[in-house]
């Protein structure tokens, strides 16, 4: 395949810094990892916090939520990595990465989280609270069941955004996937061939993420719905 | 007021200038585009449907930054160079329609069927049925998730700083680089800070607008 100025597809060259990208590969697989986990476990816990109406904590994740929901994450990387090593705290790259991942996806899930815990029909805890449950067993055993497989689909769609923002790392020169991708073409310029090849993983995993989470809902849906 | 301040404060709201427009130029025509390919997807005919959803599922599916250097870097081989200004506006588009496509989508598709299944009764083609029934309809379930998206790419605009566009996050950059250079102190916090609150200030509007829109839905 011939392109202007005599550029020539070559696969093969992928396949020659294979090594490189699987490494790339790798950590953008760990950052994600915790990213995800993290997000998960911000989630749930402050997200019920909120919905069992908690007083001063529950005003203190709003805050937080609105904050890290409001701003872009892209200057949220730039503050922790360039501006708090000036108040005297320095984080690696790798830390900022999971970090900033776990704040923001945590505060995405909070309200995916709460929003399901709410969704709850009312009836459900009332019964269960005349049976003499008290309030946490009620939200344990009936409210928390029944609230993250509504929370399921939107929670989705957070942890995918999470895993394809890790690409944003690119601008504190962590190198993940995207930049390990960059530098090697920094060096031989073979663009085409290596940007096709970064979309497609990064496609398969976003694909395989959404249906993993698809199957997750089947498994789990309560016959004749919520 | 510092003295550093004053030229950085100058500097660091020409930027905002320009991420403004993009976000303002993004904003419009990924609702036009989007609101076109969702209804694309709501057509009988399966073609149809099968091109734009393989269109959707990739400019969705891929991290914007990959979309980014893909239109930057890759494109001009094949003799399609852009400046970075409109390489950004491009990527944000096709993430942005992509995004309204699934949003109207979705709209159009949660309206009863009963309705399109009434207006047929009454005599309504297709055309009308989806103009007088569905889309009014529909439109206002469209209006939060669609306010919540604007938020969205107001906020991903930043990522145009990272194939070198002078937005409000590479001006800042540029502003803490030529400090430290110049003093020796980065003055980071405050510079970055304020980054940080303008874009609250403009997002945070937006996304209690969402909220309320939503609210009144039920």
């Amino acid at each position: 395949m011939v392109m202007t100025d005599g550029y020539r597809f070559d696969a093969g060259f992928v396949f020659s810094h294979l090594g490189e990208l699987g490494n790339g590969l790798l950590r953008t697989l760990a950052i994600s990892a915790i990213g995800m986990a993290g997000a998960l476990v911000v989630g749930v816990s402050l997200g019920a916090l909120c919905a069992l109406r908690v007083p001063v904590v529950r005003q203190l994740t709003r805050a937080y939520v609105e904050v890290f929901r409001n701003t872009p994450l892209l200057v949220q990387i730039f503050f922790l990595y360039f501006a708090l090593p000036d108040a005297g705290v320095k984080l690696s790259a790798f830390t900022v990465g999971w970090l900033s991942l776990v704040l923001w996806g945590g505060a995405y899930n909070v309200e995916n989280f709460r929003a399901g815990f709410e969704a709850v029909q009312p009836g459900y805890v009332e019964a269960s609270r005349a049976l003499g449950f008290p309030v946490l067993a009620a939200f344990r055993r009936v409210v928390l069941p029944l609230g993250w497989r509504i929370a399921l689909p939107s929670v989705t769609n957070t942890q995918v955004s999470v895993f394809k923002n890790s690409s944003f790392m690119i601008a504190i020169s962590y190198p993940e996937l995207t930049e390990t991708a960059i530098n090697i073409v920094s060096v031989r310029f073979r663009v085409f061939e290596m940007f096709i090849a970064i979309g497609v993983v990064y496609l398969a995993l976003v694909w395989l993420t959404s249906m993993g989470a698809r199957s997750v809902e089947r498994r789990f849906a309560i016959p004749g719905g919520l | 007021m510092p003295a550093w301040a004053g030229p950085v404060t100058r500097y660091v709201a020409e930027g905002l200038l320009t991420t403004v427009t993009l976000a303002a130029v993004s904003v419009v025509v990924s609702v036009l585009l989007g609101t076109a390919l969702g209804a694309l997807l709501t057509l009988p005919s399966r073609p149809v449907r099968i091109v734009v959803r393989a269109h959707v599922e990739i400019w969705r599916g891929l991290p914007i930054i990959v979309t980014l250097f893909f239109i930057f870097f890759v494109l001009p081989v094949i003799g399609l160079g852009f400046g970075t200004f409109v390489a950004a506006a491009i990527g944000l588009c096709l993430w942005g329609s992509a995004n309204v496509a699934e949003i109207v989508r979705g709209a159009v598709q949660s309206v009863p069927r009963g309705q399109a299944d009434a207006a047929a009764a009454l005599g309504f083609p297709w055309p009308g049925r989806m103009r007088h029934v569905i889309f009014p309809q529909a439109a206002r379930r469209v209006l939060p998730p669609l306010v919540g998206l604007v938020v969205n790419l107001v906020q991903q605009t930043s990522l145009a700083a990272v194939i070198g566009l002078l937005d409000v996050l590479q001006a800042s950059q540029r502003s803490i680089e030529r400090l430290t250079l110049s003093s020796g102190e980065t003055h980071a916090v405050p510079i970055l800070g304020s980054v940080l609150a303008v874009f609250f200030v403009i997002c945070l509007p937006l996304t209690i607008l969402s909220r309320r829109l939503e609210r009144r839905l039920h």
